[in-house]
């Protein structure tokens, strides 16, 4: 497997009235072609705001930390380092859409509501593949039918508002797939849709994937949608990646103690009558992030003198899982 | 004495649709609910699940009358006894809504048919809470006027001091610090926002509360703590929940019974561990099918339903669920299924449930 997108500490921090803010800090994760990673993590982890760096999408209020390297292979086998290209320019713009797609939680926001969705493929076409006129239109059909929408030629000229939530984010997902798109990040892409059409798009998501071979960060904080669609997981909490590997090792069998926490919180369907057991405490705000480990004010296991004081260190307790946490670290152990 | 609290019969919600063309306006009915039939105990929580658009929401309104029903009826069985309230009228209504309690009458009120002063007489012993706490709080207002003002624009608390004493009483149960009392609401966060909802719909110390979505935007471990906060609540103070969430998990955890709405109309109710584990209606068990498992090995392989939920404006004919019941029959597009008890408490409509077996394995 080719590596086709790695990020190397990347921090980015925000100007706020009530001073400096660091969302994302010291994030680093590979993502190999063809593959999903699963990004999970409460509100305000940090996981929106790291993808959209990948798409230089950030406000002027933000900065990306010196030393951060996002470097992304092209379909066609060059290296781009993403921080390093001029904002506005040819490459940038190629990259965005062309290169990597996004789809976002709320698919009414994303289309333009003055344009008919088939104008807005057809852009798509037009600006990234070259392809204009009828077979523009045509191909643009193929995509709608490929997503499941039922009659394409005349939902073609139809308006964003007059679909349905799911059939909306279906073809949000054609439109964001009609540049060709070789990795998808895609950020809460389900969570507004109920059950039954969320099932619907994770498959379709899947069958396209398959089908297309492009790679997919798919962003959520429903372990359940992780455990169906994602090949590894990377758990954010405070703008840190605290630990990730492959979902299923992850998700049997969790080391950092916030995993933990989180699994536990989940209402399943088998046990009805447990108690559910929430994460202690509140997530801290982001101007009052902890010194140490940002999880030791909630953990049931920090070690007065270590987690508070010093940030533990990424290990990697077996081949491709890694953690950060003291309890896993050689220190840590000594001091426990 | 029954301990049923409230009593829906044949609930119907019917909205006028103009539909205006060039040179004739046109209005059409869209049938939100349409005749629905259950109770809720004292004390109980009955979960309400269904698709966006099964008209979940209007009927938990209707309950309230928030929304007048357009037929049925909604009996609000009462505990006290001590005013005949039904037949206060004018000035003595006006003097009994200055008095600190509302006592009322034994035996049943009919909801449905209440108006006006009698209808606000009401309204403190039931109660809602919204799914946004963002933007059901009043910007302007401190915690504490957000929490009195359920007491205060009733009439029911009219001292100061008491109010004081109320508001403190159940921001404390709902573990809210008393200094925060004094704060505006843009200072908290989601789970803290969602607390002060609860308190200002706990503190006329209601007997039925309405949970619209009430934690379904918040994150899991937050959702896991108000969860068991309205538990708490419910075994401290008996008060009954509607629970009303499209996240099937969720209900699973909190609700005693559970009702399945498609299109509006019930297709199932049911004790929790019954719908959950042998449900009777494909699409009770579709809709169990669709969640996703936080166990990889888990399976995972959703029933498809083709195409999407009816618009009411034009509800299929028969079972409504026909259109898109994978085992639906000849027989489901002509004749509309009876509501009926298919095993104790547990009720179904579709014309075939006792064929189906959807039993499910439970996986630990």
């Amino acid at each position: 497997m080719t590596t086709m997108l790695s990020v190397r500490d990347l921090t980015i921090s925000f100007r706020t009235d009530e001073g400096t803010i660091t969302p994302v800090q010291n994030v680093s994760f590979e993502l190999d072609a063809g593959r999903t990673l699963g990004l999970v993590g409460e509100s305000g982890s940090g996981k929106s705001v790291s993808t959209k760096a990948l798409m230089r999408l950030l406000p002027g209020t933000a900065t990306i930390a010196p030393g951060a390297a996002m470097h992304y292979r092209t379909k066609s086998g060059k290296q781009v380092e993403i921080e390093g290209l001029r904002a506005g320019g040819r490459e940038l713009r190629r990259l965005r859409g062309g290169e990597i797609g996004m789809i976002f939680q709320e698919p009414m926001a994303s289309f333009s509501p003055v344009y008919s969705i088939g104008n807005q493929m057809m852009e798509a076409f037009r600006l990234h593949r070259g392809i204009r006129g009828r077979a523009a239109r045509e191909l643009a059909i193929e995509m709608l039918d490929k997503v499941r929408i039922s009659n394409p030629a005349a939902r073609l000229d139809q308006y964003s508002h007059e679909m349905s939530g799911g059939m909306r984010q279906r073809a949000m997902i054609a439109l964001a797939l009609s540049a060709g798109p070789n990795l998808l990040i895609a950020d809460e892409p389900t969570t507004a849709l109920d059950v039954t059409i969320q099932a619907q798009v994770l498959e379709l998501m899947q069958g396209l994937q398959d089908e297309l071979g492009m790679a997919m960060i798919f962003i959520t904080h429903d372990l359940g949608v992780i455990a169906q669609i994602a090949d590894d997981v990377a758990v954010m909490y405070l703008g840190t990646i605290i630990e990730k590997g492959p979902a299923r090792e992850v998700i049997r069998a969790p080391l950092h103690p916030y995993t933990v926490g989180l699994l536990e919180a989940i209402p399943s369907l088998d046990r009805l009558d447990a108690r559910l057991k929430p994460v202690p405490g509140d997530i801290p705000s982001p101007n009052q992030r902890p010194s140490g480990c940002p999880f030791h004010t909630r953990c049931g296991q920090a070690m007065a003198g270590l987690c508070d004081q010093r940030m533990p260190a990424e290990t990697t307790p077996s081949t491709g899982r890694s953690v950060r946490c003291w309890l896993h670290a050689e220190e840590g152990r000594h001091a426990a | 004495m029954s301990d049923t609290l409230i009593e829906v019969k044949d609930l119907e919600v019917r909205f006028p649709i103009r539909s205006k063309k060039l040179f004739k306006s046109e209005t059409v009915e869209l049938r939100a609910v349409d005749g629905v039939t259950f109770d809720i105990k004292r004390g109980e929580t009955v979960g309400l699940v269904g698709e966006s658009g099964s008209g979940k929401t209007t009927v938990g309104r209707a309950i309230l009358r928030a929304i007048d029903p357009t037929a049925g009826e909604v009996i609000f069985h009462t505990r006290h006894e001590d005013v005949d309230v039904a037949n206060l009228e004018g000035e003595a209504l006006r003097a009994f809504r200055q008095h600190m309690n509302l006592v009322f009458k034994a035996g049943p009120v009919q909801l449905s048919s209440l108006t006006g002063d009698m209808l606000r007489l009401f309204r403190p012993r039931m109660s809602l809470v919204f799914q946004d706490p963002y933007s059901s709080l009043n910007p302007r207002m401190t915690v504490r006027d957000i929490i009195a003002e359920p007491l205060v624009a009733s009439g029911m608390v009219t001292s100061r001091e008491e109010v004081d004493v109320r508001v403190r009483e159940i921001a404390g149960r709902c573990k809210l610090n008393l200094e925060h009392l004094r704060r505006f609401p843009h200072a908290f966060s989601g789970g803290q926002r969602q607390r002060i909802c609860i308190a200002r719909a706990l503190v006329s110390r209601p007997d039925f509360v309405v949970c619209d979505e009430s934690v379904s935007a918040l994150d899991v471990s937050i959702q896991a703590e108000i969860i068991n906060l309205l538990k708490d609540l419910q075994e401290e103070m008996g008060v009954a929940f509607l629970f009303i969430a499209h996240d099937l998990s969720v209900v699973a955890q909190i609700s005693h019974r559970v009702a399945v709405l498609y299109v509006g109309k019930f297709v199932e109710y049911a004790p929790t561990e019954k719908l959950f584990f042998t449900p009777r209606h494909p699409y009770t068990h579709a809709l169990l099918s669709a969640v996703p498992r936080a166990d990889p090995d888990a399976a995972f392989d959703p029933i498809k339903l083709s195409g999407e939920i009816p618009n009411p404006l034009s509800a299929p004919s028969g079972c409504r669920f026909h259109t898109r019941c994978p085992l639906a029959r000849e027989r489901c597009s002509t004749d509309v299924p009876e509501w009926r008890e298919i095993d104790e408490d547990h009720f179904v409509a579709c014309h075939f449930a006792e064929e189906f077996d959807f039993s499910r394995v439970r996986s630990h």
